[in-house]
């Protein structure tokens, strides 16, 4: 399955959710739907989090998987924290 | 938003060389740094002592010195941990996140690695020559014909003082590489904070290898 584009190509805003269509009956649903905050990441920043809650939020493992040094994971995450800072900033209240 | 240059290896690459040469932290980091390094500063401790050449200040390489083998081990030591401890309190000032200190300690020693490389440099015959004889000229009053240094040992000598510089600028990169990423600061503040540190570890390195040279 493609990677779920979260950005607009045109001006860089975040996108919402139009459609969204069942792959058994094909039932469509249509509306306008914003994403959740993970979901609007990056998708290498969903695939970090998704490696770090598999990992036990151990840094050392992460490190370990991905051949990094300790800092380098550390300062991935807290890029991670900044980025769903600024996305949960920008979400409509 | 912008990513730091190491923070950007992604999974499963292997490290090149050049990012072994100038970007090694983004790979080791931690007690693994803190062995290397400390080792790396004690074996261009001992060539230092056999080519008399010592680290008198971080930032400092000097050639000539009759001291106790224990200074030129010392020296290094020290020089490494003035810059450490004042890095670490800058990092803790400027920086937005946590950081570990056996981090920021580890790779500040390896970041001093180069340094063999200059006291390798300094241990080569044609430059203890060179140094040998120009103190010996030095010493005494200039004679009417001028000094003469043969021409190999003068070019070996700029040579190897060529190396030794290189080697500096290369270890004040590793040792602002080092800061960047284990304590998580960029651009301006970096930058600043940084020199700031330096000139600081500079001052009190100086002043400690002063007492400890005279202990």
């Amino acid at each position: 399955m493609r990677n779920l584009p979260t950005t607009c190509p045109s001006c860089d805003s975040q996108l919402a959710v139009a459609r969204l269509v069942c792959p058994e009956c094909g039932t469509a649903v249509e509306g306008s739907f914003g994403l959740s905050v993970l979901a609007a990441l990056p998708t290498e920043d969903q695939r970090f989090i998704v490696d770090f809650v598999k990992s036990s939020g151990s840094l050392k493992e992460m490190a370990r998987l991905l051949g990094v040094s300790y800092p380098t994971v550390r300062n991935r995450l807290d890029e991670i924290i900044a980025r769903m800072r600024a996305a949960e900033e920008e979400e409509p209240t | 938003m912008t990513t730091d240059i190491a923070t950007e290896r992604v999974a499963g690459q292997r490290p090149t060389l050049p990012d072994l040469l100038f970007r090694p932290f983004g790979y080791v980091a931690g007690a693994q740094s803190l062995a290397l390094g400390l080792v790396a500063i004690l074996a261009a401790g001992f060539l230092g002592s056999l080519s008399r050449t010592h680290f008198d200040g971080v930032l400092d390489m000097h050639t000539g010195l009759v001291a106790r083998r224990a200074f030129f081990f010392g020296a290094g030591l020290i020089d490494w941990l003035s810059l450490s401890v004042v890095l670490f309190l800058m990092g803790k000032l400027a920086s937005r996140t946590a950081f570990r200190a056996v981090d920021l300690f580890g790779t500040q020693a390896l970041a001093r690695w180069p340094t063999i490389i200059a006291a390798l440099a300094a241990l080569a015959p044609p430059f203890q020559r060179l140094v040998a004889g120009l103190a010996a000229q030095l010493s005494s009053a200039v004679p009417a014909g001028g000094f003469s240094i043969p021409a190999g040992d003068l070019a070996f000598g700029g040579l190897a003082g060529l190396v030794a510089v290189v080697c500096l600028v290369w270890m004040v990169w590793l040792m602002y590489h080092s800061y960047t990423i284990c304590c998580n600061i960029r651009g301006g503040r970096a930058v600043g904070t940084f020199i700031a540190g330096l000139l600081l570890a500079e001052i009190i390195s100086k002043l400690a290898l002063g007492i400890a040279l005279r202990a």
